[in-house]
């Protein structure tokens, strides 16, 4: 389509006019000039660009993406229309993820610490010197201590090779934050019950679901584009939407009913529908009978938590959880007790995250359209390896380096070692410590107690690729005193932050921008496996993870398990060996299996789900065997939760749209719509205290922990609760945006640990406000 | 029949994620401070006590009767056959003029280039078959574009088939060409266009156009005529530049 220019006749003569009578006179315009008027309009012009594919590092669900470069400068970021994890589309932060990239303030070359640790004082050193100084200093503390005296921790989309470098070192001392801080608890209900992981990328089949019971997953604002914009046409489909969280989310707006549960109560809740559901038979009886175990057991367990025993203790009428249950009834399959994100919260996650997967069981949810699909997988087999010491840990680096949603079983090594290996530090599954704990991830919170409790081990080294320990955790005591104790610690890292703020070497990163990275293997309706292509030159004097590890593995003796010469080399290697290769994904970004309605929707075409418990069974269980092997079944049982007194508010914290975890903060295009956080207070207690919307206000907690920000007062909270948006609060004068800007939630959140899991309760923390 | 293009904003599927406005950004590399489009987040007590928020995301309403055009002293705001108000750099001499002529507040004085900025329905990516950046990006899909005209087109099913509404008052009626949907909730005051005391300047400009008004017009006003003729000039030496290769 072009139109011509369009140039209005009347306008022109009035110009001609104008000038000829006053302008011209001013400005001497020759008459020449006159004729010129009628020249066509110039306008805007789209520049020319080159295009490659990659996905996302703003978040870990990364979506696809195009990345549109012109004159050696990435201008653009597009989403892959063929990615199922977007479609196509790219939130606010993927949309400024080119300033990741174009940080001023970016760590731009290898350095060396010089003065105290953490004291912010550094030399420019080389590559060779940086990558020499850390293999020697890891092989000394392997030398005097053991391999598992080393710890890494990492928390990006491409920390993968320090865990294999990590495992080929010899130490099972590996940890994400995923597990411990964010979503294990309730990957672990669900795998107990059914031997589903159903987080990472979830396998909701949003669009054809029509009753989404929401307990406080905000999926407008903690978003996930897929995720989103499924959720968003599952309602435009017709979807009934009932949303429950203490405070008036963007995700409640789009509610038809809202429930400002009383914080942490939600496992109440959850066993009073679980009660209603049973007792008015109102479960998938063929699912039940056919695949289920323990309903018996379950029914006599739950038999106490009527309505009228949650009313009081949720805030929620028990005529309304009678309803709630009777309409999702109604509904099932096409159904979905919606998990928040992160299920780290409450004094019994474990419960919590075991009733939803029970009442999703129940609903008959698993394997039917609208309800829970079965995902696909792209095979695409690793290189071969000379075998790991902690070989069951290393699995992980076999399934990708994603959150394992298709692991169908916890290796009954992870619980015992009965080859006299050195257990995990953190206790992840280690009997008589955290035997539940997915021992592929770790308990990060753990392993950072590990390394400053210097128990049960020495741990005397540590490796950080990516994250934020201070501000992705809660106690800043214990990160201070791990890192503080250790003898030797590496931080790689993109940008700065007060963590790798007290890294003896530092390690500057590519963006992921700048680089290849091992693949994307993911598994929705569709299995594919995803590239990430260089969009640009590295701007400054930085690596690459794959290429940083194999060099650090062919100075420690390591070479083996990195054996190909370069990234783009083992990124052939495999596809080569999945009937690809890197020449033909580069051209397309993604390939995808087809999707396949029997396989996602087995139950839907007189196919039995197929389930395999940790347990062992292939039936659901309802009560799952593992856990009452260990005692752990407890936490099927109610646990009174901390309430606040009268001058006291539920300390409560969460994300908002443009701004992920603490990475974004000092990110100029996602600051520029919120460079600060605020703390949310209801009229009636900001009244009482005298506190006005906008100002400052004095938050603290009963250890003593206190900050300064600004309130703003809004209904949209409950009386006893406050609120901050995650991420704030940061110290570190090399973040220039983000520099004491708001304040940390999580140094006022709690750090108490979940008693069966071993991660951590967040929200048991109790807050005081006053006029600052 | 020529295109005539709309913007439809769905606010039951707009989430606030920001996504439109960063991608005008990154496409049009507007300065840091300013923006063509936005989303506004509305909150306020319902009658029955409950807290609401409602989401606006916004841009430049592409008038059919634009105050914007009749303001500009230089003719760099013109409107397309398509519907289209469109900028043209070159002979835009940053008078301002029609900034407050705007009751949207879509207009802005871009400091680095100091010509007009505005949302163009991203006229360059439509020429060429593209959607709209911040169309593209939507994760909600909350935003869609497409010729009105087009009787098979999305934004034609979409008008067809549910309630949609514009931003007008009693006061300010200049023919929109973008729509909301609201699921029947009102327009909250704080999104609806308002006429600035400023536009009065625009009205002053108006005489200008008519010879007999001369006498009346200001100094400030000369200047800004001033710098929009040197503007010309300098289009006038480029266009002819052009045109002089272009006949070898």
């Amino acid at each position: 389509m072009s139109t011509p220019n369009q140039f209005d006749p009347s306008r022109r003569a009035f110009l001609g006019a104008t000038m000829g009578g006053t302008a011209l006179s001013i400005a001497g315009l020759p008459s020449q000039a006159l004729a010129r008027i009628n020249a066509p309009h110039e306008h805007e012009k789209l520049k020319e660009t080159t295009e490659v594919f990659g996905f996302c590092d703003m978040c870990y669900w990364r979506c696809g993406l195009k990345i549109r470069s012109r004159d050696g400068r990435a201008v653009k970021i597009d989403g892959n229309p063929e990615h199922p994890n977007n479609w196509g589309v790219v939130c606010g932060k993927g949309n400024a993820g080119l300033m990741v990239a174009y940080a001023p303030n970016r760590l731009k070359y290898p350095m060396k610490r010089v003065g105290k640790r953490g004291g912010g004082e550094w030399k420019q050193i080389s590559w060779d010197e940086a990558l020499n100084e850390v293999a020697e200093n890891l092989n000394k503390v392997k030398k005097e201590h053991g391999s598992q005296a080393l710890a890494l921790i990492g928390h990006g989309s491409w920390e993968k090779p320090y865990h294999r470098l990590a495992h080929a070192f010899g130490t099972p001392n590996t940890t994400s934050p995923v597990f411990g801080l964010c979503c294990g608890p309730r990957g672990l209900a669900n795998m107990m019950v059914v031997g589903r992981n159903l987080t990472g990328n979830e396998t909701i089949d949003l669009e054809n679901c029509k009753y989404f019971l929401m307990m406080g997953r905000n999926v407008t604002e903690s978003l996930h584009n897929g995720e989103t914009l499924g959720w968003v046409n599952g309602v435009a489909n017709g979807a009934k939407v009932v949303y429950f969280d203490p405070r008036y989310s963007i995700t409640a707006s789009k509610a038809d009913e809202y429930y400002a549960l009383r914080p942490l109560t939600d496992h109440a809740f959850l066993l009073a529908m679980i009660n209603v559901v049973i007792n008015e038979e109102l479960y998938d009886k063929q699912f039940v009978a056919e695949q289920t175990l323990g309903f018996d057991e379950l029914k006599e367990r739950v038999k106490q938590y009527t309505p009228e025993w949650a009313a009081p203790i949720t805030d929620v009428r028990a005529d309304d959880i009678r309803r709630l249950a009777r309409e999702m009834a109604a509904k099932a399959p096409s159904v979905f007790v919606y998990a928040p994100r992160r299920m780290t919260r409450s004094s019994n996650d474990l419960g919590t995250g075991l009733s939803i997967t029970i009442l999703n069981t129940l609903f008959g949810v698993w394997g039917r359209k609208g309800g829970v699909f079965t995902p696909q997988k792209y095979n695409v087999p690793e290189p071969d390896l000379p075998e790991f010491k902690h070989a069951h840990i290393a699995h992980r680096v076999k399934t990708g380096g994603d959150f394992d949603f298709s692991a169908m079983d916890i290796p009954s090594e992870h619980i015992v070692d009965e080859h006299g290996k050195y257990q995990r530090a953190d206790g992840a599954g280690v009997m008589g410590r955290w035997p539940i704990a997915n021992a592929q991830y770790g308990l990060t919170n753990e392993m950072w107690r590990a390394m400053a409790e210097q128990k049960p081990y020495p741990i005397r080294a540590l490796i950080t690729a990516g994250g934020n320990g201070f501000l992705n955790s809660t106690n800043y005591d214990i990160i201070r005193k791990a890192l503080e104790t250790i003898d030797f610690y590496v931080a790689a890292d993109v940008i700065p932050n007060e963590m790798n703020a007290y890294a003896d070497i530092l390690l500057p990163e590519a963006s992921y921008l700048e680089r290849y990275d091992d693949l994307q293997i993911g598994g929705a309706r569709e299995g594919y496996v995803a590239v990430r292509m260089p969009a640009i030159k590295p701007m400054h004097d930085t690596r690459d993870a794959w290429t940083i590890c194999k060099q650090l593995a062919d100075r420690m003796d390591l070479g083996a398990y990195f054996p190909h010469e370069s990234i783009k080399e083992l990124l052939d290697d495999r596809l080569k060996k999945a009937g690809s290769s890197l020449a033909e994904i580069e051209k397309v970004g993604i390939l995808k299996t087809a999707r396949d309605d029997k396989i996602n929707f087995p139950r839907d075409h007189g196919n039995p789900l197929k389930i395999k418990t940790p347990g062992g069974k292939t039936k659901a269980e309802f009560v799952p065997s593992m856990l009452k092997n260990m005692g752990y079944d407890k936490a099927l049982d109610y646990v009174e939760q901390v309430r606040p007194k009268d001058d006291e508010f539920h300390m409560t914290f969460g994300r908002v749209g443009y701004h992920t975890h603490a990475r974004t903060q000092d990110n100029i295009w996602t600051a520029d719509f919120m460079r600060e956080n605020v703390l949310w207070i209801h009229p009636e207690p900001a009244t009482k205290r005298g506190i006005k919307e906008g100002e400052l206000v004095t938050v603290t907690d009963q250890k003593g922990r206190s900050g300064e920000i600004k309130a703003k007062v809004t209904a949209r909270i409950r009386k006893d609760t406050i609120f901050m948006v995650h991420g704030f609060g940061h110290w570190d004068k090399r973040m220039t945006t983000a520099y004491g800007q708001g304040v940390a939630d999580s140094d006022l959140a709690s750090y108490e640990v979940e008693p069966h899991v071993g991660s951590m309760s967040m929200g048991l923390s109790l807050v005081k406000v006053e006029k600052a | 029949m020529v295109a005539k293009y709309v913007m439809l904003a769905d606010t039951v599927r707009c989430i606030d994620c920001k996504a439109c406005v960063i991608s005008c950004r990154a496409e049009w590399e507007t300065p840091m401070g300013y923006s063509r489009d936005w989303v506004k987040q509305v909150e306020f007590i319902k009658a029955n006590g409950m807290p609401e928020v409602m989401l606006f995301p916004g841009r430049c309403q592409h008038c059919d009767e634009a105050p914007c055009i009749e303001a500009c002293p230089s003719g760099a705001a013109y409107k397309r056959e398509d519907g289209m108000v469109l900028q043209d750099d070159a002979i835009c001499s940053g008078c301002e003029l029609c900034v407050p002529a705007c009751p949207y507040d879509a207009r802005w004085l871009n400091p680095k280039t100091n010509t007009i900025s505005k949302c163009t329905f991203c006229q360059p990516r439509v020429d060429k078959g593209l959607e709209p950046a911040c169309v593209q990006t939507c994760v909600g899909r909350a935003l869609i574009f497409g010729n009105i005209n087009d009787p098979n087109s999305e934004v034609s099913r979409l008008l067809a088939e549910k309630e949609w509404v514009k931003l007008t008052t009693d006061e300010v009626n200049i023919g929109p060409n973008h729509y909301y949907y609201t699921a029947g909730e009102a327009i909250p005051a704080e999104v609806m266009p308002k006429l600035h005391d400023r536009h009065l300047a625009g009205k002053v400009m108006e005489n200008v156009v008519n010879p007999a008004g001369v006498i009346g017009v200001g100094g400030m006003v000369l200047a800004f005529l001033g710098a929009g003729v040197m503007k010309l000039i300098g289009r006038r030496n480029e266009v002819g530049t052009h045109e002089n290769q272009e006949g070898k």
